[in-house]
């Protein structure tokens, strides 16, 4: 390990032994930069992407501090990382997803711009002059052929369909909460889909929310719109929840 | 943790073993030292504010200025390296213009600071590219909205709304003032007018000014 050369920690070459160093370390600024958790749930007929609201300084607008965002009506994604090549990593995926449009005349299926955006973050990995975007992509959205999909995409360039996934700070902790749920979860309809994805977060990050702590977004259903939940309708699931608690 | 940077530091393409881009780092350490710049949201407008280091008695008064226009409803303050903030309104101004072209309406707040921080983050990310140390306050009107917005893009490319922001040398004692002023409610008979900021932003400036660290 000590015989690594520096070149390697610095551009994307190869390692003697074989390790991408920039790419694994885009990876650590992935999920440690911004310190939030987002987790990511697929339902029966619905997904969800669920993670906490930091408002970093009281003089900040909140409208302006947002991870959820549509890239189609119908698509949505959750963006976790520094905070400027998650703004990069949307405005690429819309513009690939307005440009499928364009060219084949129906809108982007999930998986192929899940590829889209992996197969652009990769190329990042193999050229000098340009290092990764450290950002993880949770992609939402209800396919018409394959029902509803959630996709996660990494810096380095992997796209997976998930049934569940997390991503940040407490990645680790959210894959073993939802680990357990991951065979009922094939039956929740969108509140048991939503309250799920609620409670792993709450259950990882030890505590509880109010309406306006958390982000939660919804797509439901083939055609369905990518939605982003009111505080007040997220507030309801949160009583749900805290209701099953105690009964 | 590396955290002197030692190596990996040398390019924007490079992230340290601990996931840190230090030259964004560094490129904000530049706008840290700089004059200071303010803004403020209040209730029928935005007022921006830069403090104005005298290097040189022999300069004209009203000369090199800090506050640009970038269109007849947007305005910039910059602070950190003027001559990169230079550049970043240029953008700025090609945006609003081409917007204008292309779609016939004066570019939207949110849409003129996004532009900026896509155009200020593309730097931060080849190695043959350095970042801009300079951090922009944009003030700016949405005509749809009849509402005015303040937005601050940092030299990592992050643009964030804000009801009071500060960058530069006074920034930590005039966010302490800020936040006294109570500008995250909205409500309208309880914020301040822009009459009442500019006099709160002299004020803050007034107080935290150095005299002998007059330097660019």
């Amino acid at each position: 390990m000590s015989r690594d050369s520096n070149y390697d920690h610095h551009i994307s070459i190869f390692s003697p032994q074989g390790r991408l160093y920039q790419m694994e370390y885009a990876f650590k600024a992935a999920s440690s930069s911004s310190g939030l958790t987002g987790v990511a749930v697929r339902g029966a007929d619905s997904c969800v992407v669920v993670t906490q609201k930091k408002v970093p300084d009281r003089l900040m607008d909140p409208t302006s501090v947002s991870h959820v965002h549509s890239i189609t009506s119908k698509i949505g994604v959750l963006v976790t990382g520094l905070s400027a090549d998650c703004r990069a990593q949307v405005q690429r995926a819309r513009y690939e997803a307005n440009d499928f449009r364009f060219k084949y005349g129906y809108d982007i299926p999930v998986h192929v711009l899940a590829k889209r955006i992996a197969d652009i973050a990769q190329v990042y990995t193999q050229s000098a002059s340009m290092r990764p975007l450290a950002t993880v992509c949770l992609l939402i959205g209800v396919d018409d052929e394959r029902g509803p999909q959630v996709f996660k995409v990494d810096c380095a360039g992997h796209y997976l369909p998930f049934y569940a996934a997390a991503s940040g700070a407490k990645e680790q902790e959210a894959v073993n909460f939802l680990e357990k749920k991951v065979d009922d979860m094939k039956g929740y309809d969108l509140d048991q889909t939503v309250r799920a994805a609620i409670m792993c977060l709450g259950t990882v990050l030890g505590s509880d929310f109010r309406g306006n702590e958390i982000e939660v977004a919804t797509v439901q259903g083939t055609g369905g719109k990518f939605t982003v939940m009111s505080v007040s309708d997220i507030e309801g699931h949160l009583n749900a929840i805290a209701d099953d608690a105690d009964a | 943790m590396a955290s002197s940077g030692s190596g990996y530091d040398l390019s924007s393409s490079t992230f340290s073993p601990d996931g840190r881009i230090f030259q964004v780092e560094y490129a904000a350490k530049a706008v840290e030292n700089a004059g200071s710049a303010l803004g403020l949201k209040c209730r029928d407008g935005v007022v921006l504010c830069v403090e104005k280091p005298i290097p040189n008695k022999m300069l004209l008064p009203n000369s090199s200025r800090r506050i640009h226009t970038v269109d007849t409803h947007s305005g910039v303050a910059v602070t950190g390296f003027v001559s990169d903030g230079r550049q970043v309104i240029n953008r700025a101004r090609e945006e609003a213009a081409n917007y204008f072209e292309t779609y016939g309406s004066k570019i939207p707040p949110t849409v003129l600071a996004d532009r900026m921080g896509s155009y200020v983050h593309y730097f931060t990310l080849h190695g043959s590219l350095r970042p801009f140390g300079a951090t922009s306050l944009l003030a700016s009107y949405d005509p749809e909205t009849n509402d005015a917005s303040l937005h601050m893009i940092e030299p990592s490319g992050v643009s964030h709304s804000y009801f009071g922001c500060a960058a530069g040398k006074g920034r930590q004692p005039a966010k302490t003032e800020m936040e006294k002023l109570a500008l995250h409610k909205p409500a309208a008979e309880e914020n301040i007018t822009v009459r009442e900021g500019i006099r709160q932003l002299a004020r803050m400036v007034h107080a935290f000014h150095d005299d002998g660290k007059d330097k660019p």
